[in-house]
This record gives structure tokens, sequence and C-alpha cells, in this order.
């Protein structure tokens, strides 16, 4: 989409209807795009700690310190003791240059994105298939065309209009719709099929052929068949594998694969996955990083707000242990408040950069706006930083560091080519199976009669903490910050003859949780939801959850509960 | 009304002498896209031809923008002071559609209904419009079916000029003293238009409203007497919110959606006010504080929407439905229910 400016200000957005994936097309966070470039909140000028506040300095200043600070630690602690955050809020070539940081400048292995990153199982899944280069994977527009589509995790087309909109079109040429989703009771007149599974059970469903016929599963088969994950949602990657295992296995012809697009809200969650923003052999993760015993005494955060995953008190409580913070990103936010540098970065729309999207398209951002104050790219800041530490990175313009993109990370040969700077961008190669399908390891279905299923889905962002969204006035009333409560089916509340907001008392084999509860038609009956985000209450009942082993990181398997007035 | 003849190659002549005296916007082709944008010289004819051009927004972006700021405040000892926007000058739209002319008056009434909007009237008052009837519509087109084309009334349409693209000429139909003004200073560019002329823009209508694509033309009129009647199932609501995605493209690209929302910037002691196109799409356009929406399901917003466009109520009120036919909104939905589909399944 085009920025629309007036006298320096962005004042709208405009879709381009040329274009492949959109088709001038947008969802009600593209359309409102415009409004937080114009944010009040922004960082405009290098911050140091002083004291319980920051003060402002100069470039060469903070990144001095920044540089002392560094090489302090790694002379007292080794390398290890550095931790390095990218983020999909970072186009390819600064995730690019953050990973070279990480390996190559300060030699630390603790490398990760977000805390929980959203979309790790399904990527791992996918290079468990494909192999490093996932490549382009599926295809937006060959959507339409589709003999059938599985949209497995969340009914969340209207948060990626593009493929929602490739459904609504495939549903209209008589495809077969087919939506998993354990979270909702009733799914939208165009999901023909409805598994009301989660996400972990769903191969064992798809196996049994439990609320889905062998019609269906046989079209799912045929050759461009769509899987659409809403990747958050998915958890963990050896379900994901196994449901496209299953799949696989059940295609009509052995040459062709299936069309997998794996759907996250952030932007360039797939660029920074691809460019290793993600712990490598021996690395941590950022858990392990923030956690208690670790090692990590210097944290370097690039663009990613903690605080999106984390309650701000434990944030700033875990942020207070470590000996140096840098955070290096746009906005004023809760993990600028506990770093002792802050560098304040462009915004995409002031500055250069490539995104891959869901189906591996890298496409070029132009800048339509100056940058404000004094921010600084970090294609800038990271050699001059690396200098700092005597070591050099490369840097200048977006387009030199695409070539060194194209030689040195899989299937990303095309970013280097004139292709990618094209109106619909390039897409990457289509991938290769890497491995042959294995017989999918299938979880049996969770099922008692006395007891709830409670289900913790992945909420990736506390909405009213992304900046996209609280710096827009229509958003910020869009997406509602979400109360610390479980939602039930107004008909179970009204058996359990629960009043509003009355608090219920959830056990289950891993511990005990006191929380409101609140009613809602759209949960499926005898199931529960509690969203991720509140994590303190998640491990009330949930414990510490379990480790994916293929991802490294934490997730929330739906389990059986319990449910009785508190 | 008056009617003159201006020749094909004077027709930039003419563009390039109102450029003199003030700012002449006209359908420009960006890259692959075309916007209405401000031109000096030798604009692209084959963008002003009897052939129908929208882009992709209409013409309201320039008397209703995406966003503008209402004012701004700086604090001054104990007071604030405020600076209103100033926006004096005068502008001629060269090759707006009829479509988007009817959506522009549409939006008169609305701006002065209960009060005058200042910010409105003030580039409403400085413009004059240049439409192009079309001869021939676009594949998206459905105007005929609710009187916003694809000719405006030579007696009874709201219109400053209208160019009627004849084989070697234009027609030029004036209406206002504002775009008599536009004549006027250049006159010898135009001539009086003999008989013949209206004779072959008479033909050119009938044609034009016989050629329009089958699948956009709606039966209004149906959808109106159901939807007033509420003949329409909650059911059937439902199921159309169901497709809706509540991206407020539809109310964006419309020429006659008028709705808007406020905010300010603060920082410091200085900011500003603005206000930025709203949608009745999005479910907290009608949320209250306390947390209660009238209109919280999808279905329920759509149903607003559509009745707010096409209920008989409106149509007394406002002497025309709250559509003009231009068919943007079939571009811009991705849930593929733009007004000419909404209005089959009504009807049914």
């Amino acid at each position: 989409m085009f920025v629309r400016t007036q006298d320096g200000e962005a004042r709208g957005v405009l879709p381009i209807t040329a274009h492949p994936v959109s088709q001038g097309r947008l969802c009600h966070r593209g359309w409102n795009r415009f409004q937080n470039l114009r944010s009040v909140n922004r960082l405009v000028k290098p911050l140091v700690r002083d004291g319980e506040g920051m003060k402002e300095t100069g470039w060469n200043e903070a990144l001095k310190l920044s540089g002392e600070k560094i090489k302090d630690l790694i002379g007292k602690h080794g390398p290890e003791s550095i931790g390095v955050i990218g983020s999909p809020w970072l186009s390819n070539e600064d995730n690019y240059l953050v990973s070279l940081l990480a390996r190559q400048v300060i030699g630390t292995k603790n490398l990760d994105g977000s805390y929980r990153f959203g979309a790790a199982a399904t990527l791992s899944a996918l290079n468990q298939l494909y192999g490093e280069g996932i490549g382009a994977a599926g295809s937006i527009p060959a959507l339409k065309d589709s003999p059938a589509v599985l949209v497995a995790g969340r009914d969340a087309h209207r948060d990626f209009s593009p493929v929602g909109s490739r459904i609504v079109q495939a549903f209209k040429q008589g495809a077969q719709i087919i939506l998993a989703d354990a979270s909702t009771g009733k799914a939208d007149h165009f999901y023909k099929t409805f598994i009301p599974v989660p996400a972990d059970r769903l191969p064992a469903a798809l196996a049994a052929k439990r609320d889905i016929s062998s019609e269906v599963l046989d079209l799912l088969g045929k050759p461009g068949a769509g899987l659409v994950f809403v990747a958050d949602q998915l958890n963990p990657s050896a379900s994901v594998l196994a449901l496209i295992n299953y799949l696989i296995a059940h295609r009509a012809s052995a040459k062709d694969l299936p069309n997998i697009l794996a759907l996250s809200r952030s932007p360039n969650l797939r660029g920074a996955w691809d460019l290793g923003i993600r712990p490598p052999a021996g690395g941590l993760n950022l858990e392990e990083m923030l956690a208690p015993e670790s090692k990590v005494k210097g944290l370097l955060v690039f663009a990613e707000d903690l605080s999106v995953h984390l309650p701000k008190a434990a944030l700033l409580e875990k942020l207070k242990k470590l000996d140096f913070v840098l955070w290096a990103g746009r906005f004023k936010n809760d993990t600028a408040q506990g770093a002792h540098v802050v560098l304040p970065l462009p915004l995409f729309a002031e500055s250069e950069g490539t995104l891959t999207n869901c189906e591996g398209r890298v496409q070029v951002s132009r800048p339509a706006l100056s940058p404000r104050g004094e921010c600084r790219g970090l294609s800038e800041v990271l050699p001059e930083l690396a200098q700092a530490l005597g070591k050099s990175l490369p840097g200048g313009p977006a387009a030199a560091i695409r070539k060194e993109i194209g030689k040195a990370v899989p299937g990303y040969e095309k970013i280097a080519g004139p292709e990618v700077e094209s109106e619909a961008g390039a897409l990457l190669a289509p991938p290769r199976l890497a491995s042959a399908p294995s017989k999918p390891a299938v979880l049996p279905a969770l099922e008692s009669p006395d007891k709830f299923l409670l289900l913790i889905p992945n909420t990736l962002y506390a909405w009213e903490k992304n900046r996209m969204i609280a710096e827009s006035p229509v958003l910020c009333i869009e997406y509602q910050a979400e109360r610390p409560a479980v939602k039930m089916n107004l008909q179970d509340a009204k058996d359990l003859k629960f009043r509003p907001g009355e608090k219920a008392k959830i056990r289950s084999e891993r511990g005990e949780l006191q929380v409101a509860l609140q009613a809602d038609e759209g949960v499926p009956r005898r199931t529960l939801v509690l969203s991720s985000h509140f994590l303190n209450l998640v491990e009330g009942v949930a414990g510490k959850g379990e480790i994916d082993p293929l991802t490294r990181s934490v997730y929330f398997p739906s389990m059986l509960v319990t449910v009785e007035k508190a | 009304m008056d009617r003159y003849i201006i020749r094909k190659d004077d027709l930039n002549r003419w563009v390039e002498a109102l450029a003199r005296t003030q700012e002449v916007i006209a359908p420009t082709r960006v890259e692959k896209e075309i916007f209405f944008a401000p031109v000096q010289t030798g604009i692209d004819l084959n963008l002003l031809s009897g052939t129908a051009v929208l882009p992709y927004l209409p013409a309201k972006d320039l008397v209703l923008p995406h966003s503008e700021n209402l004012f701004k405040f700086t604090k001054k000892g104990g007071d604030y002071e405020i600076t209103v926007p100033e926006d004096k000058k005068t502008t001629v739209v060269l090759g707006i559609r009829s479509c988007d002319t009817s959506g522009i008056f549409w939006l008169d009434k609305f701006y002065q209904e209960n009060f005058s909007d200042c910010y409105y009237w003030q580039r409403r008052n400085n413009l004059t419009l240049v439409t192009m009837a079309c001869n021939q519509p676009a594949k998206n087109c459905f105007c005929v079916c609710c009187e916003g084309g694809p000719f405006l009334d030579s007696e009874q349409g709201e219109f400053d000029i209208q160019l009627v693209d004849l084989p070697d000429s234009y027609l030029v139909e004036c209406k206002s003293s504002k775009g008599k003004a536009l004549i006027e200073a250049n006159s010898k560019l135009f001539a009086k238009a003999d008989p013949s002329a209206v004779k072959t823009r008479e033909v050119l209508e009938d044609k034009s409203r016989k050629s329009f694509p089958p699948d956009p033309t709606s039966y209004m009129s149906a959808a109106i007497r159901r939807i007033t009647s509420n003949a329409v199932t909650p059911e059937t609501w439902t199921e159309l919110g169901e497709k809706c995605f509540d991206c407020g493209g539809c109310a964006f690209v419309c020429p006659c959606c008028s709705c808007f929302g406020v905010g300010y910037l603060n920082e410091g002691e200085q900011g500003c006010h603005y206000r930025f196109w709203d949608s009745c799409d999005y479910s907290g356009f009608t949320r209250e504080v306390s947390g209660h929406n009238p209109r919280g399901e999808k279905g329920e917003r759509f149903k607003r929407r559509f009745f707010h466009k096409l209920s008989y109520q409106y149509l007394k009120r406002d002497g025309r439905i709250g559509c003009v036919g231009c068919g943007r909104c079939i571009t811009a939905c991705p849930g593929e229910v733009g007004m000419p589909s909404v209005v089959e399944r009504l009807r049914k």
C-alpha cells in the first residue's frame, strides 16, 4: 500500500489494486495504519539511564557506552553472558545484521525473537519437512482455486484479509472449507465442515475421521488443496508435523505438495525466522535468558517490546537483575523503561527494507516519510556498534545488505535480484520434501463427561500494548484489553448458577486457580478458554507448561479440569 | 443551463489556462494506479474519455480527506493558543465522473444538515466540479441503478459543468455560476453548441445506459422494498455479516459515506485535534463507554449499514439512496459483499 503524506505527516493510506496479494483490499489495521506514523510517543533521541530515569544523549555517547558495557561483560563472563533479541517488526536486512551481531561480533548463541515466538511450532515443522529453506511453501492467490481449504487453529480469516478473501472466493467457487478450532462453538456459514478439536488433537481427529468425512479428507489430498495455519495457535510442533504428514500421506498425487500458509500477525515473522532470529543449537531462548538462574548478564533487544509478552512488573523485575540492557526501538514503552541505553529506530514507513510474507514473497518497503528526530536505521547503527566492539559488520544501503543475504541465507538467492524491487516482489523458490512423511504420532481425544476442556490459546499479543493498535483512536477501540478471566459457555455458566464476574475455582492435575468467570456465547459447551497472556493465572492451573522439544519454547496443552464456585 | 462545444485539441489548453490561476486536479496514472492528483499541463486524455475511469478513492477525499487537522494548540502562559488551518485555494476537479459528483452533492446535504461543517465547506465552496459523462461504463459500474449516472441529467442533475465525449469534440453543459466563470475566463476556446451535438448526447446516453455489464447491475428497488418492510430475515443479515471483514474499506471508498472519528495528539504543551474516516463496520463504532454495544454482532452492523444506504426512510428524507453505483466497494471488499452482491442477496 501507499502511505499518503501532507506537510511531512502521514495522512492516510491507499491500497495497491495491481498487487497480486492485496488486490486493492486491506484489513482494518491496514486502513488505519497511518495513525501510528503520527504517534507522539515516538523515541526521537538516544537515551541513557540516569538514576531512576533516562536522559537524552548523543548517538556517539550512546554507542560508546553500549560498546564499553558489552565489552566489559564479555571480558568478565564470556560472550555467552550476552543475549540478543531480534524481531518480526524488523526488516530482513535489520534482522540479518542483528543475527550477525550476535553470532559473529559478540560470539553468543543466545539469540531469539518474541517470548512466545508465535509461529515457531509451525515453522519448525516446516523446517523438518522441507529443510532450512522453506521457500514459497504456499500461495495466497492460488488459494481461491483450491478444492478444499483446512483452516487450523482459529477462525481468523478477518485478521488476514488477503487469505480470508481467497477463502471466501474459494467458497463461492464450491470449495470445501474446513475449520478446526476448539475455542469456538459455531463456525461461519462458509465453513462447510467444522472440527471443534484443539490443535494438538487434530491429527487424531482426522485419523479417526471424527467430524470429517472420507470425501472431505480426499478433497484435502487433491492437488492445490490449502492448509491455512493460524500459526500462533498451533502447538506443539509434533502435532503440526503430524497433521502435515497425515495430509501429505493422503495426497492423491505424490508430486504435489499442499499449499501451506502459516499466518502470523507480525509483519515479518517469516523473514525473522528465515534470517536466523531463533536460538541455534546450544543457545538460550528468551525465556531461558530471563530465567533467575540464567548466565545472561546483558540483553540487547531490537524492536521487540518484551512487555507485550510479559506483565510489566515481572518484566521490569527481570530487567533490573541484568547488568546491561540495550533497547533499540521506535516507541516509548515498558522495555525502554527498564533499559540502560535506548536507541531510536525509524519505522518501516521511514526506511527501506524487505519483508517476507507468509507465502514466501519478499517485497521492498520504501520510505514515505523522513525518519523522525534523530532516528537511525540498524544498517548504520550496528556497524558502528560492531566497531566499538573492535569488530566489523556489513552496512550501507539496504540493497548492499540484500546481496549479502542472497549469498548467506538458504533459499534467499532472489533477494539480491531486481525482481524483489518490483511491485509484486520476488517469490522464493518452492520447497522440496527433505524427508519422507513419517507416521503421525497422534494424541487421543480428551473426553470426560464430568470435566471441562481447558484451552489456553496463545494470544500472541496483549493488543493494547501493540503500538499499531494503541496509537490509533479507531483500533484501540476495536481491540479492547482482554480481562483476566476464564471464558465459559453462557449456558454452562447458567447451569452452574454463576453470576457475571463471579469467581470460579478451576482444578487440574497440575494445580488450582481462582479466577473471574466470563460467560461467552461463542465458547463451545463444556469448554473453558483462558488466554495464555495471563501467565500468572495460567501457571496456577497448568503449571509451567510443556517444552516443545523442537522449538524449546513453552506451550500449554489443552487439559481436562473441574469447575466449581470459589 | 448553457451548452457549448470545446474542441478536443483545446481541452489541454483550457487545463493549462485554469492551472495558471488555480489548482487543477484530474485522474492521473501513477505506476499502475490511478489517483486524483494536481496537474499543470498535458493531462492524459485517455483518462478523460467517454470510457469510465474511476480512481481508487472517490473525489470525496478532496472535501473530506482520510485525515485532517482540525486545530493545533500551543500553551502560551496560562492559556492556549488555537490555530485553525485555512485552505483558501480554489480548485477545479476535471474528469470527475457522474457518480462521484452525485456523491459530493449528497455529502453537501449531510455537512449542512444540522450545522455547517466549516472544514468541509471551506474546501467545498472553493471547489468546481467538471464532470465527465460516461459513454461506456467500467466493469464494476452500476450507477444506472442508483441514478448516479452514467450522465447527469441536464435539467434535474446537480453539477457545475458536465463534459460529454463526442466523436470530435466535447459537449460542455454548464449549470452553475462557478462553472460559468471557468468558461467565461477562457471564452475563446468555447463555441455555442448546435442542436446536432445535443442530439448526439442523447444517443450516447441511451447507448451507455444499455451497455452496463450484467453482474454489478442490481435491482435496487426490490432491495429497498424488502429492507424497508423488514422482510430480510436476521439469518440473512448474519450470513452476509459473516462475510464482512470489518475492514471499513467499503465506507472509505464510498462517495456517500460521511462518518468520521476524532482524536488528539498531545505532545507536551502543544498538540492537535484531528479527524479521520470512520466506519460503521467497526465494532467499536457504536460501543458505549459501559461496554454495551447495541450493534455488537457483525450481522447487526451490516444490517444498519444497508438500512441507512437503502431504506425508504432515508430515501424519503435525503431524496436519493446512499449509493451512487460507482462499484468501488466491489474492488475494496475482501469478503465480496459489496453493494451489488448484497442487493442481489436481499431481493431474493
